[in-house]
């Protein structure tokens, strides 16, 4: 419960500009940018993943498990890593 | 048969859009699936009749984009281009409309004669979804046909429109991209004019920006100054945007399908969460999620193996008498020895097949078509990520509880080799059907049930700390799992019974060949008499290492076959079902895990040979083996401190 609450935190202090494993269940934001190689960057802009997208976090897995996420109007699971280098304006 | 009445359409698209469902509605028993040429990836072709047509039909793999970045996506768009069917069927997920559009404009950049399908419409509906077909048509300039492909609404009228599209001659409309790039492809283009190549010179033009390898190997071959001009103004394009040109069209393409997307849907926004949802967020719920996996998944095994016991030994009885007829007509010789010994393989493949196989392959599949398979792959995939592979790897795991061979083969799923062979070495090491015979026969029924179940723990113990090791042990990034997930929608029956019916087939196919080859090769020895020379042989690990009878060593070589064997020859041989009167309990787990762990069965050597070469495949073995017999040896001096 606690290492919630300091995430919470962690957001609140840093700026509005957090990786897509750090926002809460429920929420929505923009990607900014994804901090990845070329062949990752395209993978993800295939599945219409790319800066300017609105997408909303569903939920994750146990133990910070992957980060399932809705975006176009559809649902995707993101691993924990990559959803880490995924970087997002929080709306 | 005219040519004119031949016609052959594709299917190309995203997984989970409803494509096999489509192709097995149009081709039904007619289909063949076979391999690509030199890959591991299925192909699967079919045919239908129709109003005095004939139609080859063509499921392409499932694939997102149509780049080079995978084997799946190199063979469907080579397919498209030099193979030039009359028609490609772009299947779509009408309630993922806007990640299906990125594929789409991709297809039509190929410039080949489109027909969309917006596959699973009433789901769409039910979500609030509306899209405005018409305006679709116009704006892509292709036939555009609603379906609900699990009823087959709106499935004859394809074929309708692709007999109607290839009598007609078609004329293409390219969907624009923003300023800059479309100066940048227009220039290119029109030099590409002059040079001769199989591709359409706006199609070359955007993958020589998009730095696609093949595409400016192709060209620099051909017309090296045409090349060096795209360098030029992938510079461009990368100074204007700061980053790769590859990425500026990808971002671009995706720009565009959400542009086109939002032309054409409209969204009533839902009053509540429908059921689906609701079934979503329990069943991927951080605690909820792993107790309703659990109690799934032990339902489904619980199933499997009480039916499989009920119907297998059902069989027995009927191999029993048909065995005793035998004898009795063919007489005992050397010959008849043989020829019974390959009858019994393949009875042995029939018994493993229809109890076991059968019933597991069609629960997986109801699981798969309903979309629960991607809810374990995302549960699991933080556990999974500890043996360096990702979450659908579990898929395999599960599968290989079942039997090892199609476990193996579905290794498939995985994106890169370096997982699938560790997957596929994974899955060797799993209790399979058979094996959980000698654990629960043996260990279950002389030692105690809990012995049996710490067996089984011991197992996955193991193959998690095996996949720490080959996790290391081979080299290379591990993939990140990147996995739609499909709504939950209903099962759709004539799907599951074809795709069960194509992978017992395959698991007949890959493992028949050998599992009689090797049983008759067995049964020679046997009848040369040498098996009293091999357990001799063998017995310095039998009985001075694993302190088991010496007889075991025949019974390990006969576990070769089919690990159950071991239990039904160790009766044959002490003359005896009660173990207890002939084992002690130590020996009983001792050999248990012998069983459990050395050399797969020779049905799944013989995938893990097919799809990893057979260097592979022998080193496997051989470390299998070795570890299993170092392993049991350990294990029995811990149980003489125990017992």
């Amino acid at each position: 419960m606690f290492t919630h609450r300091h995430k919470k935190n962690k957001i609140n202090i840093k700026s509005d500009k957090t990786s897509l494993i750090d926002i809460q269940d429920g929420q929505t934001g923009i990607i900014v940018s994804i901090l990845g190689g070329k062949t990752l960057t395209k993978r993800l802009a295939d599945l219409g993943l790319k800066s300017g997208t609105d997408i909303k976090v569903i939920g994750r897995a146990m133990f910070s498990g992957p980060v399932q996420i809705e975006v176009c109007g559809s649902r995707l699971a993101l691993g924990k890593r990559l959803a880490s280098k995924i970087i997002v304006k929080l709306k | 048969m005219t040519d004119e009445k031949k016609i052959s359409i594709v299917l190309a698209g995203q997984g989970n859009t409803g494509k096999s469902t489509i192709f097995n509605y149009l081709t039904g028993l007619h289909q063949h699936i076979g391999n690509w040429a030199g890959k591991t990836i299925e192909k699967c072709e079919g045919t239908l009749f129709y109003n005095e047509y004939t139609i080859d039909v063509l499921d392409l793999p499932g694939i997102y984009s149509l780049t080079t970045s995978s084997d799946e996506e190199i063979i469907s768009r080579e397919y498209i281009i030099h193979e030039k069917p009359h028609c490609v069927l772009n299947i779509i997920d009408s309630t993922n409309l806007e990640r299906n559009l990125i594929f789409t404009i991709q297809l039509l950049e190929l410039e080949s004669p489109v027909i969309m399908v917006l596959n699973m419409i009433d789901l769409a509906k039910k979500k609030g979804i509306m899209i405005d077909v018409q305006k679709f048509q116009s704006i892509i300039h292709a036939p555009v046909i609603a379906t609900i492909a699990s009823r087959g609404f709106g499935l004859t009228k394809i074929i309708d429109r692709t007999i109607e599209l290839k009598e007609t001659k078609k004329d293409y409309k390219t969907l624009k991209y923003g300023k800059e790039i479309e100066n940048c492809i227009d220039q290119l283009s029109i030099t590409l004019q002059s040079v001769n190549l199989p591709y359409p010179p706006r199609w070359i033009a955007i993958k020589l920006l998009e730095k696609d390898k093949e595409i400016v190997k192709i060209v620099k071959e051909k017309n090296p100054e045409i090349a060096e001009k795209a360098i030029h103004l992938c510079a461009f394009l990368e100074e204007i945007h700061g980053h790769d040109s590859s990425i500026v069209i990808a971002d671009e393409r995706s720009h565009l399908a959400s542009q086109i997307a939002r032309e054409i849907v409209k969204i009533i926004p839902e009053r509540k969460p429908s059921l689906n949802d609701r079934l979503d967020a329990v069943t991927t719920d951080k605690f909820l999620g792993f107790f309703i996996m659990v109690g799934i998944l032990g339902a489904m095994f619980f199933t499997v193996f009480w039916f499989g016991n009920w119907f297998s030994s059902r069989l027995d009885i009927i191999f029993q008498s048909f065995h005793n007829w035998w004898n009795t007509n063919v007489g005992k010789t050397i010959l008849s020895a043989l020829g019974w010994s390959a009858i019994e393989s393949i009875l042995a493949l029939v018994q493993i097949a229809l109890p076991y196989i059968l019933p597991f392959y069609i629960i997986l599949y109801i699981l798969e078509d309903w979309g629960y398979m991607a809810r374990i792959s995302f549960l699991m995939d933080h556990l999974m990520h500890k043996m360096g592979i990702h979450g659908k790897g579990c898929v395999s795991f599960i599968i290989g509880f079942g039997c090892n061979v199609p476990g193996c083969l579905s290794c498939r799923i995985m994106e890169s080799k370096r997982e699938r062979l560790i997957t596929a070495v994974l899955v060797t090491i799993i209790p399979c059907s058979a094996v959980s015979v000698i654990i629960f026969g043996l260990v279950g029924k002389y030692v105690g049930v809990w012995w049996a179940v710490g067996l089984y723990l011991f197992a996955i113990t193991l193959v998690f700390i095996v996949g720490k090791i080959s996790s290391k042990l081979f080299l290379g990034e591990p993939v990140e799992l990147i996995m739609p997930m499909p709504g939950y929608k209903t099962p759709h029956l004539k799907t599951i019974i074809l795709q069960t019916w194509e992978a017992l087939k395959e698991f007949v196919y890959i493992a028949a060949p050998i599992v009689i080859l090797s049983g008759v090769v067995i049964q020679a020895i046997n009848l040369m008499g040498w098996m009293p020379a091999i357990s001799s042989f063998l017995s310095p690990v039998t009985v001075n290492w694993l302190g088991l009878p010496a007889i075991t060593g025949i019974l390990l070589i006969f576990g070769i076959l089919r690990k159950e064997l071991i239990l039904v020859m160790l009766a044959a041989y002490l003359g005896t079902s009660n173990f207890s009167e002939v084992l002690t309990p130590q020996q009983m787990i001792t050999l248990a895990v012998v069983s459990m762990f050395y050399v797969p069965c020779v049905a799944t050597i013989s995938v893990l040979w097919k799809e990893y070469g057979w260097k592979k495949a022998l080193l496997i073995c051989f470390i299998e083996t070795l570890g299993a017999i170092v392993l049991a040896g350990i294990i029995k001096r811990l149980l003489d401190l125990v017992f």
